[in-house]
């Protein structure tokens, strides 16, 4: 599935299509692209990559093609390779790739790999230029669960509509699959990840206050595979349905970008076990932050957020059951073409801090200092 | 540290005051000369340029174009248009293009070349400076 859609955006982008509603300067091919380099470092807790000792393996590149092949028609794809920590090391993948029809404003369609819309930032949060901070909050957009939050395969319907005096609807709903693997660990090695459905839909709301948009997004997937523990004889077979919600605000006024989210999802994972009774477990996790940034001069831009997680909300108790994260940024235009971003964080709890990659425990209150540079065009 | 925090602020405010200034000059919208449209509502043109609306009145496509991103007139544009500057509109393109969701309008390097644009296409929609000289294009008043 995923190489016939590459191959008809392929094809699509070297045809001779119908292009006479274009000009020649909006039938270019446009190609974009971005490069990365980051560092980390913490106080306490490897975060993400070893970090204790200081990692830059916190680097990304992309580059993008699209085509117009009519006033309606559009094709492209993003090819994307990242190396953070354990995750990604340079293999390029596919962030993106479809067919998009805009029949009219209000309604069109894309098929293919499609960025899943989720809150204000899910399809920008890997799109450094786009955001003030280095690090947008992880209790709502998590770096490290970037490869399955990202895009789904399959179709999305979108439209933008005015509606008079109450400011405008912009609206998307998708349906599709997601292509993952789940980490191994030393309790469970996953095989045959399958996820058969995911859905959901976001609608934002343009108000007829100037600036202030009002979005909500829910989302529900199922995710099966088969599962091998040491010490039981036989595969096991989990299912987890999960779905989320999330309520988001944003007001921007002049160089001033205030953003508040707020985010609940349910999982429940089902066990069939031979003989007896199936193991069902559940769990409902939250998370939101409030983040403001203010663009003090074209090439400066201070931003600051708070922001809280809880993974399971039936327990508070102990520091992997949250995380508060309080941080500060500062992201430079040194040319139109290329940033500078440094950030501090204060963080109190250690959800989000894995044991994997801490095995000599984990420090409640830690600090963790980030820097990252980008060029695009 | 609070000498170099007041000199930034101050930067920032004066930036601020020049661009207030810049936006009392005019621009002007102009379309075809054979576009049918009369007049557009700021909402309009700010759609058509941001492309959340890309089709005319008569179903014919929208074909906005844009001056450089250091060209003056741009930045009167955007902020009075807009309400925006030329920076938070070059993000605005960034989730866009890198998302897969859209691509900016092509950029010409100056008002001759938006005029020439806009004359050679039907569809087409551009700005210039008050003190442009209009031809094959008419302006078209913002209600």
């Amino acid at each position: 599935m995923r190489w016939l859609m590459v191959a008809l955006t392929l094809s699509a982008l070297v045809t001779n299509a119908r292009a006479d509603e274009l000009t020649p300067e909006e039938s270019a091919i446009q190609i974009h692209g971005f490069v990365s380099q980051g560092a980390l470092l913490t106080s306490d807790n490897n975060f993400l990559a070893n970090t204790e000792r200081g990692s830059f393996e916190f680097s990304e590149g992309a580059i993008t093609i699209t085509k117009q092949l009519d006033s309606k028609l559009r094709v492209g794809f993003q090819l994307f390779a990242r190396d953070l920590g354990p995750l990604g090391n340079y293999s390029a993948k596919f962030d993106w790739f479809n067919l998009d029809y805009h029949w009219r404003d209000w309604l069109g369609v894309r098929a293919g790999r499609v960025k899943i819309p989720w809150g204000l930032y899910n399809d920008s949060a890997d799109v450094d230029a786009a955001h003030a901070v280095v690090l947008l909050p992880q209790s709502i957009y998590s770096i490290a669960n970037r490869d399955f939050l990202l895009a789904q395969t399959g179709v999305e319907i979108y439209g933008y509509r005015r509606i008079g005096a109450l400011g405008a609807l912009d609206y998307r709903a998708f349906a599709g699959t997601v292509y993952l693997q789940l980490p191994a660990t030393p309790a469970v090695m996953y095989s045959n990840e399958d996820v058969p459905y995911i859905v959901g839909t976001r609608v934002a709301w343009e108000t007829p206050a100037p600036g202030l948009r009002v979005v909500g997004s829910v989302y529900g997937a199922e995710l099966s595979a088969d599962a091998v523990q040491p010490g039981v004889p036989f595969t096991l077979h989990p299912v987890q349905q999960s779905k989320g919600v999330m309520a988001s605000l944003e007001y921007t006024a002049d160089a001033l970008v205030v953003a508040a989210e707020y985010s609940r999802g349910h999982s429940e994972v089902t066990v069939p076990l031979p003989g007896m009774p199936p193991s069902v477990s559940a769990v409902t996790a939250e998370g939101g932050y409030l983040m403001a940034s203010y663009r003090l001069a074209p090439w400066i831009q201070p931003a600051m957020y708070y922001s809280f997680s809880y993974p399971n909300v039936g327990n508070r108790d102990g520091s992997a059951q949250h995380s508060h994260d309080s941080a500060a940024s500062l992201r430079f235009d040194i040319t139109p073409n290329w940033i500078l971003k440094i950030e501090g964080h204060a963080v109190r709890g250690t959800a989000g801090v894995t044991e994997a990659m801490n095995p000599d425990g984990r420090s409640n209150r830690w600090y963790l200092l980030a820097a990252k540079t980008t060029v695009y065009f | 540290m609070r000498a170099l925090i007041a000199i930034v602020l101050l930067a920032a405010v004066f930036a601020g005051c020049a661009d207030a200034a810049a936006d009392g000059d005019s621009v002007r919208v102009i379309v075809n000369a054979k576009n049918p449209t009369a007049k557009v509502s700021k909402q309009f043109v700010a759609d058509a340029f941001l492309k959340k609306r890309t089709r005319w009145s008569g179903d014919s496509p929208i074909q906005p174009v844009d001056l450089g991103q250091k060209h003056s007139v741009r930045a009167k544009f955007s902020r009075s248009i807009l309400d925006r500057d030329v920076s938070a509109v070059r993000r605005y393109w960034a989730q866009l293009v890198f998302s897969g969701r859209g691509v900016p309008p092509p950029e010409v390097t100056d008002e001759d070349a938006v005029i020439a644009y806009v004359a050679k296409n039907a569809g087409a929609i551009g700005y210039v400076s008050a003190s442009a000289t209009l031809s094959g294009v008419k302006a078209v008043p913002i209600e």
